[in-house]
């Protein structure tokens, strides 16, 4: 089963995120709880963890801000 | 290893771990699916603050109270609300245990004893002594505990509900979650107070401060003050000690802590420490630790997994759960029938609008048990400022008929809590102009718990209110007609009799109603309006409006103390030839719109008046559904008149002018004739 990613809510005033950077690069693996990307919203950084183990799929670019809910990526 | 090193039983304590762990999963799994975008709410953490929860679970059962806020998932975790209901109420889903209409910061699961969860911050406590009041009275040993943050200790709420309490002795406990944080603001910066459990003493009864992060002490501390609660010596405000690791809303870290004061607090953090007392004490094995991480882990995916499935709660559900029965909600174009009282038989008396509504309360006071009375001086001998209570608390006793504090707040949450507990409560607010300080009782609460909770809990009480205006010397703040302010807030009925028999026959039927309801009594009525009243019990359904006059030429919809100015005018509007019809709707929601359209399809003209303000008032909703409904009928548009954009002025010149009277009716309907 995968797991989809998007960009979160993480504040009851976010609409939209950047992507600083990914942290692990796209087709590696990753272990649930390790951080993935780094998050920029309303001027603070939030390191994500992922939700999941497997293999990471980048599915946006680092730099890109996007509307929360917006697919980003995926652990296969 | 004996209790005697550890302080507390090893089973109790393992015990504590088990839910600890169960709360933690539960945060770390909506953290996580906040975080990939699995999932969107607004999420208020309360990671640290798990051993609370996790240790009262060992003390109570589902048949205590308990009243928490829009923080408290680990209180319903602990309290053993089911967790696939929790998530699926999170989410919106039909599954959720409130059908998805209230979400996470409104849960309540009478089957947990998980009652009413408020996003209000501090409102929680005055319904939660009406909880406690519902067991006192009923002679039952359940305590009702109410989380609020230390944040909530600055809001009159908390104060109001906490003086009553100790007036009472009620079976409750203020739990005040101390975690450092009023939302962004630490305590320093918000109150000068060195402790919160000391206002508690101030107020007269016992206040105590726990090590909310320590379970063997919290456990030992909380066994005595539920002990002492359960044997009737009155409240105990809790102030437990701890600490928010999270920021007030949203996930990770309390950005606005100091980063070291967050690692000291990290230190502290209860369930780390639990665990490795277990392991260290020999309690439990790291395996068996292991096991209760993943038995909680597996709990809270599973029931992710099937709320996720569970379908969102359909547009169409918009309606159901505002009352109890959806005709009576208001909606275009359904504009129901309802049968009338029809004529009394039976013996009747000449009665004051005073006498009819103790009337009214006295019978139903003896026919059951559980209706009681509250508010402001309401005890013998006055029986209320106004006399509608009179020899009630003398034939009844002092526990039926309340006499409170100065404290409206207390008062409408008394009667939420207990009417939520299955009670018919009557609370008395002096004047309407008092809905101002306890508005958000009255429609956040008493209005909105019934759809918040998806029909799971419902508050089936009743507010009395007395109106002013109309009569001179009370001013600004005794003399408004705040009636739209209520009709606004959807889930709650409003009546506003005019006769005393109708008053005897609307209170009964908001006294027996499912829903809440407010009646008011206007001064201008309550003594001088006499007229015969049915004897024994007598009701009149709400919804149906009465024809005063009839009439075939203009259709006047009026109600309250204004019936009499609109009949007068139409006994003048007589001599000219005008034939006016006067309907007193007697019931503002759920309203007849269909006698009164009847009426203005055969009139052809309508104009309604109140003494509220004229603008955004109750008249402009009526003449708005006449005219959509019936503009082809219409000789003229219908039209509204109400009192001038003004507060009532002292000045009996002004105030005799500002609201409508017989002549600038006239003036009004003359406008209508012409048109």
């Amino acid at each position: 089963m995968s797991t989809i990613l998007t960009v979160p809510k993480l504040a009851m005033s976010m609409s939209e995120g950047t992507i600083a950077e990914w942290v692990v690069a796209d087709g590696a693996d990753v272990t649930e709880g390790q951080i993935i990307y780094l998050l920029e919203s309303d001027k603070s950084t939030t390191e994500i963890e992922a939700p999941a183990s497997g293999k990471l799929i980048h599915k946006a670019e680092a730099g890109s801000t996007l509307d929360c809910g917006t697919e980003i990526g995926e652990i296969i | 290893m004996a209790q005697g090193n550890l302080g507390i039983e090893p089973n109790v304590l393992k015990a504590i771990y088990v839910q600890m762990s169960r709360i933690r999963a539960v945060d770390k799994a909506i953290q996580a699916g906040l975080s990939a975008g699995k999932f969107m709410f607004t999420y208020w953490p309360m990671t640290g603050q798990e051993c609370i929860p996790a240790t009262i679970a060992q003390l109570t059962t589902e048949r205590d109270y308990m009243v928490t806020t829009y923080r408290g998932i680990h209180d319903q975790v602990a309290k053993g609300v089911d967790l696939f209901g929790m998530f699926a109420e999170a989410l919106g889903r039909q599954d959720g245990v409130n059908k998805g209409k209230g979400g996470s910061p409104h849960i309540s699961d009478p089957s947990s004893g998980s009652m009413v969860t408020t996003a209000i911050v501090g409102a929680g406590a005055p319904i939660a002594n009406g909880l406690a009041i519902s067991a006192k009275e009923r002679g039952e040993d359940r305590v009702t505990i109410v989380n609020f943050g230390d944040g909530a200790t600055s809001i009159g709420a908390v104060h109001e509900a906490m003086n009553l309490a100790g007036a009472w002795k009620l079976p409750v406990i203020f739990l005040c979650q101390n975690n450092q944080w009023g939302e962004y603001t630490p305590i320093p910066d918000y109150t000068a107070g060195p402790n919160f459990f000391g206002r508690a003493e101030a107020l007269g009864f016992r206040g105590v401060q726990l090590d909310g992060n320590d379970p063997a002490a919290f456990y030992a501390g909380m066994q005595d003050v539920i002990d002492h609660v359960r044997a009737g010596k009155g409240p105990v405000f809790v102030e437990a000690l701890t600490y928010r690791m999270g920021p007030h809303a949203g996930v990770g870290d309390n950005y606005n802590a100091d980063k070291d004061v967050l690692a000291a607090a990290k230190e502290r953090a209860p369930l780390e420490k639990t665990r490795a007392l277990l392991a260290e004490a020999g309690i439990c094995s790291e395996e068996e630790l292991e096991g209760i991480d993943a038995a909680a882990k597996t709990e809270v995916e599973d029931a992710i997994a099937r709320a996720m499935a569970s379908p969102v709660t359909p547009a169409e559900e918009t309606l159901t759960d505002v009352f109890a029965d959806v005709t009576c909600v208001p909606q275009r174009g359904q504009y129901p029938e309802r049968a009338d009282e029809g004529e009394p038989t039976g013996e009747a008396k000449t009665m004051s609008m005073v006498e009819s509504i103790r009337d009214a309360q006295q019978i139903a006071m003896s026919k059951n048990g559980e209706v009681f009375i509250l508010g402001e001086d309401v005890g013998d001998p006055h029986g209320g400022v106004f006399g509608t209570n009179k020899g009630l608390q003398t034939e009844f006793g002092k526990n039926r008929v309340r006499p409170t504090p100065i404290a409206e707040q207390a008062i409408i949450g008394a009667a939420i809590g207990s009417s939520i507990a299955g009670m018919s409560p009557i609370a008395e607010i002096m004047f309407t102009d008092f809905f101002g300080v306890c508005m958000d009782q009255v429609f956040n609460h008493a209005a909105k718990q019934r759809y918040m909770s998806g029909s799971a809990t419902h508050a089936p009480m009743t507010i009395r209110v007395q109106a002013g205006g109309g009569m001179g010397g009370f001013g600004a703040q005794h003399s408004q007609s705040m009636e739209s302010w209520l009709l606004h807030s959807p889930g709650i009925k409003v009546v506003y009799p005019s006769t005393p028999a109708d008053a005897k026959g609307l209170l009964t039927s908001c006294i027996n109603d499912p829903d809440p309801c407010v009646m008011f009594e206007s001064m201008m009525l309550l003594f001088t309006q006499k007229g015969e009243v049915p004897l024994g019990e007598y009701a009149i359904p709400l919804g149906v409006a009465k024809v005063r006059r009839e009439g075939t030429d203009i259709t006047i919809v009026t109600y309250g103390w204004q019936v009499y100015q609109c009949l007068a005018a139409a006994e003048e509007l007589a001599k000219e030839g005008i034939s006016a019809e006067v309907i007193d709707l007697r019931s503002l929601v759920p309203i007849d719109y269909h006698r009164v359209l009847t009426s203005v399809r055969k009139t052809g003209r309508a104009l309604v008046v109140h003494a509220a303000v004229e603008f955004c008032g109750f008249g402009a909703e009526i003449a708005s559904t006449i005219n959509e409904e019936l503009w082809r009928d219409l000789k003229a548009p219908a039209m509204r008149f109400g009192a001038a954009y003004a507060p009532i002025a002292y000045s009996n010149a002004i105030e005799m002018s500002q609201v409508p009277n017989s002549g600038s009716i006239i003036a009004r309907i003359h406008e209508a004739m012409k048109a």
